[in-house]
């Protein structure tokens, strides 16, 4: 009986290894070379890390499900590279852990939307996007004004990001609080510091428009305004080579 | 680690190959060998029984 | 509360257990979590917990059950699963319709930020991949693996872990999103610890399926129970490679990935592929297999070509997810080798879909007749419908126009509609009079409503979105004669909107197909009369003709 039982068993221990093995290998094959692209990827010596208060707002822009609509991925097409940019290298989602690049445009890609439209814009945009798209099936997003901001997490954020393997410095993790909201108060003290850890092109405003106040609208905003400007590698490389 | 992206690309390419080959045709001898084909009809139709009840 | 007598008093006693021990973890985070979304969920898990742990402690000294109960299978658990199933079916494609109406009229919003579009569509995705048919397939697993290895489940508390674990994950995932709790990858959003509590809830499946399968009578393994344990396995692999991730804290919901960029992008979409592949696929396959020749009164076509079938969708899925990433930052060659294996992959998928179809030869009078059978074959030619269309949007130049479209969409969903929740449906309308010993349905007519609606609610919703992202397509990328782009992104937002609304009501006749169903399952649980002792015992009342014990190889 034992002897028998123990035949049974083993068809079912071997099927389920047939099964790991079967499956396991397709994934390893193929994915196993991209773990490696990095000696591949294009190299991008002025791509900057994101700030505090634009990883802030990268969170939002998760939690509220915009990568639902919006895709961050520009192909190699020639109409897309008319319509939205250059198109996304690898090299630019580097730090994105995890990447947002989509897979539906219900809403435009928005990889290169830094710098196309004012802070106002987004802001009206935002707290109703029918106010400037009367066309617009974009959902309204109220509540990112009433809210504070979230600080207090700040510096686990970035601490876990260096874990992950994104280059925060010891420094810019024990300053991640001061450094979000000198981000957002172009006339405080904490500026100098801010641009001396993050570099001179920091983009320090009052997003939303009220400088005394860290809402999430201010870190959303300053998130969409970086989109595409980490690293100029893209317009470079376009030039460079010819589209198919 | 000394594993070059070449390397693994390059395994990925031959041996992947190779390996789909080769359990392909073993699946096929498998599911057509002449002596399994009574315990497949047999499986195929002791479904069908009637009874709804544990053997044990 | 016969459910909880039926278990022996050491399975009782265990389970007050894991009640309490979850009770006091679900504490621990409610307290300690302070100011952040985690605690919601702490609170959450003690207040489940100690709602079944109550009614446990009632009946904790009940006598120990009947010795009689070894003569029966165990199908508490698949009932249970059976009418989860169901509410989850209605939720989320309430859910579903609602988002596809917030497509049309973006202000159908309470304004409060839980029901925004980006968070309800989690939820929707979420509801009826995990919820329904998760659950779908947990309570038919149960059932097909003990009959077709005719003996009882193992014991009586693992399968209530695995089902009731199964369902606080996912309840966990959807809250989880309405609070703004979310990993953003595309099916996998539930953040870190609901990812390791689906881990524990998998192990026990898993090893449950394998204590069934070493206890059997039959010596050889039938083929659905292949399909099942493929399920099980590679999700588990799929799962736990790609929610790999670093919690900010132990008091903290959120966590970051561990990967980035492109190697996050293929991991992802290996999985996501794959859960295509191994959850709405195998899992379902497994239970066509099952229920289809058993509903038909007829063996398989062909058993050879199911375990042919098998493997090649085992082991040829795994290479093709990088066809979601045609003309993307990743490497030419990857998305070469995706779009091969999604081309080659056409042999299996059509290799079962006619297995299936003709397995019917000789008994089409049954299909026209029965609309529980219709389901099921109308299940398999979605199938070969949307593994056509899957391998061919797989080619590099289709998908550079699909892609980012609705098209996508209306692919998923011929899938989704057309397979999962047909072969389910069917599943589930076959075995609910043999689970609660039924003479049959208590409204044949209300399954025969549902079958309708929930057809033309797929020809409905298929078509609009065929039409929208083709459209879509093409107005993204027409030139004018003097070389610019025609159209601007707003121009094809406007055009979008009469195939929006169409979409939207063909989801609400499948919405109103569930409900059909759901009202059915009621009544028959409540008002339909009892199967006679004879026909309890045989799976089929009617059909089981003297062909079926002819093998048709
Ligand atoms: C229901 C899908 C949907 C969701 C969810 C959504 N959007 Fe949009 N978005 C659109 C549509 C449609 C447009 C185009 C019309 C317009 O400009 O409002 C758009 C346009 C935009 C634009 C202007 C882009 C440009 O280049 O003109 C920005 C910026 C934007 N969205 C940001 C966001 C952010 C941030 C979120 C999340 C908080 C978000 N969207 C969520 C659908 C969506
Ligand atoms: C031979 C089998 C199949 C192949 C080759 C295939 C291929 C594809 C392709 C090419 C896409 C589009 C990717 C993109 O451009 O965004 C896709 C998306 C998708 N398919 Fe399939 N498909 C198959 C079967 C199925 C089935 C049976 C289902 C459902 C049960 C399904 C569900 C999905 C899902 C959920 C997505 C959405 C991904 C997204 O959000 O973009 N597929 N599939």
């Amino acid at each position: 009986m034992f002897t028998l039982h123990y035949r049974l068993e083993r068809r079912a221990i071997g099927m389920t290894l047939g099964i790991i093995a079967a499956a396991s290998i397709g994934g390893f094959v193929e994915i196993a070379p991209l773990f490696t692209i990095d000696q591949t990827v294009e190299a991008a010596p002025d791509m900057r890390v994101y700030t505090p208060l634009e990883l802030a707002g990268r969170n939002i822009y998760m939690r509220e499900g915009c990568y639902a609509c919006h895709s961050q991925m520009i192909r190699t097409l020639r109409d897309e590279v008319e319509r939205y940019g250059p198109y996304s290298l690898a090299v630019e989602s580097k730090y994105d852990h995890p990447m947002l690049w989509g897979s539906k445009r219900t809403g435009p890609d928005i990889a290169r939307l830094g710098g196309k439209y004012s802070d106002e814009w987004h802001v009206r945009h935002l707290l109703d996007p029918r106010d400037v798209v009367p066309v617009s099936i974009m959902p309204s997003y109220g509540w990112l004004m009433e809210n504070d901001l979230r600080i207090d997490d700040l510096r686990d954020q970035l601490a876990t990001q260096r874990a992950v393997g994104v280059p925060y410095t010891p420094d810019m993790i024990r300053h991640a609080a001061d450094d979000a909201y000198a981000q957002a108060n172009p006339d405080g003290s904490g500026v100098k510091d801010l641009t001396a850890r993050y570099g001179e092109a920091t983009t320090v405003r009052a997003f939303d428009g009220t400088p005394g106040r860290l809402t999430e609208m201010d870190s959303l905003v300053a998130y969409l305004q970086i989109l595409g400007r980490l690293t100029d590698a893209a317009s470079r490389d376009t030039l460079a080579k010819d589209l198919e | 680690m000394d594993l070059s992206h070449e390397t693994l690309v390059w395994v990925a390419k031959t041996f992947g190959l190779i390996y789909l080959v080769i359990l392909s045709i073993a699946v096929v001898a498998y599911a057509c060998w002449p002596a399994r084909q009574k315990e497949f009809r047999d499986a195929s139709t002791a479904i069908l029984n009637r009874e709804d009840r544990p053997w044990r | 509360m016969d459910v909880i007598s039926n278990l022996t008093m050491d399975e009782r006693r265990r389970a007050l257990l894991i009640l309490l021990v979850m009770a006091l973890v679900g504490l621990t985070f409610a307290a300690a979590g302070h100011g952040d979304p985690i605690a919601v969920h702490g609170a959450l898990v003690l207040v489940l917990s100690l709602a079944l742990a109550f009614p446990v402690m009632g009946h904790l000294y009940d006598p120990e059950p009947s010795i009689e109960r070894f003569n029966a299978y165990y199908d508490d658990p698949s009932k249970v699963g059976v009418i989860l199933t169901f509410v989850w079916a209605a939720f989320a494609m309430f859910v579903g319709d609602w988002v596809a109406w917030l497509m049309v009229e973006p202000t159908w919003t309470t304004g409060s930020a839980w029901s925004s579009f980006g968070r309800l569509r989690p939820v929707h995705t979420t509801g009826v991949i995990f919820g329904f048919g998760g659950n779908g397939l947990i309570a038919t697993s149960f059932y097909v693996m003990q009959r077709t290895c005719r003996v009882r489940l193992p014991d009586q508390l693992s399968p209530w872990f695995v089902l009731i674990g199964y369902n606080l994950f996912c309840i966990l995932a959807v809250t989880g999103y309405l609070l703004g709790i979310t990993q953003s990858k595309e099916y996998a959003e539930p953040e870190w610890y609901a990812d390791l509590w689906l881990v524990i809830v998998w192990v026990t499946y898993f090893v449950l399926y394998m204590r069934t399968l070493a206890r059997r009578e039959e010596p050889h393994i039938y083929v659905a129970n292949w399909y099942y344990m493929a399920f099980i396995l590679v999700v588990a692999m799929l799962h736990i490679v790609n929610n790999l991730a670093v919690p900010v804290s132990f008091l903290s919901a959120k966590s970051h990935s561990l990967f980035s960029g492109v190697q996050d992008a293929l991991t992802e979409w290996w999985y996501g592929h794959n859960a295509v592949a191994f959850f709405l696929t195998a899992g379902f396959l497994g239970m066509m297999y099952y229920y289809l020749p058993i509903r038909a009164g007829r063996p398989i076509f062909s058993y050879r070509l199911s375990i042919i079938s098998f493997w090649g969708i085992t082991f040829m899925y795994m290479w093709v997810g990088s066809h979601h990433l045609h003309h993307t930052a990743l490497p030419q060659w990857v998305q070469t080798l995706g779009m091969t294996f999604s081309l080659v992959l056409l042999v299996p998928s059509w290799g079962s879909a006619a297995n299936a179809l003709l397995t019917l030869n000789g008994a089409w009078h049954k299909v026209r007749d029965d609309a529980t059978l219709r389901f099921m074959m109308i299940a398999a030619v979605f199938y070969g419908l949307t593994t056509f269309e899957g391998s061919f949007m797989a080619i590099r130049s289709v998908n550079a126009l699909s892609h980012y479209t609705d098209w996508t969409v209306g692919h998923v969903h011929a899938g989704a509609l057309g397979w999962v929740a047909m072969i389910t449906f069917g599943a589930l309308y076959a075995s609910i009079p043999w689970l609660w010993k039924r003479e049959r349905m208590y409204s044949p007519a209300l399954v025969e409503v549902h079958f309708w609606l929930a057809l033309s609610g797929t020809a409905v919703y298929v078509f609009a979105l065929w039409n929208a992202g083709i459209i879509q397509g093409l107005m993204w990328r027409t030139y004018t004669e003097n070389g610019n782009l025609a159209y601007t992104f707003l121009d094809s937002v406007v055009a979008m909107r009469p195939y929006y609304i169409a979409r939207a009501l063909g989801g609400l006749l499948y919405l109103l197909g569930a409900l059909a169903g759901c009202l059915n399952l009621y009544l028959t649980i409540r008002f339909a009369a009892p199967a006679t002792e004879a026909a309890s015992r045989k799976p089929l009342r009617d059909g089981l003709d003297d062909a079926a014990t002819q093998p048709a190889e």
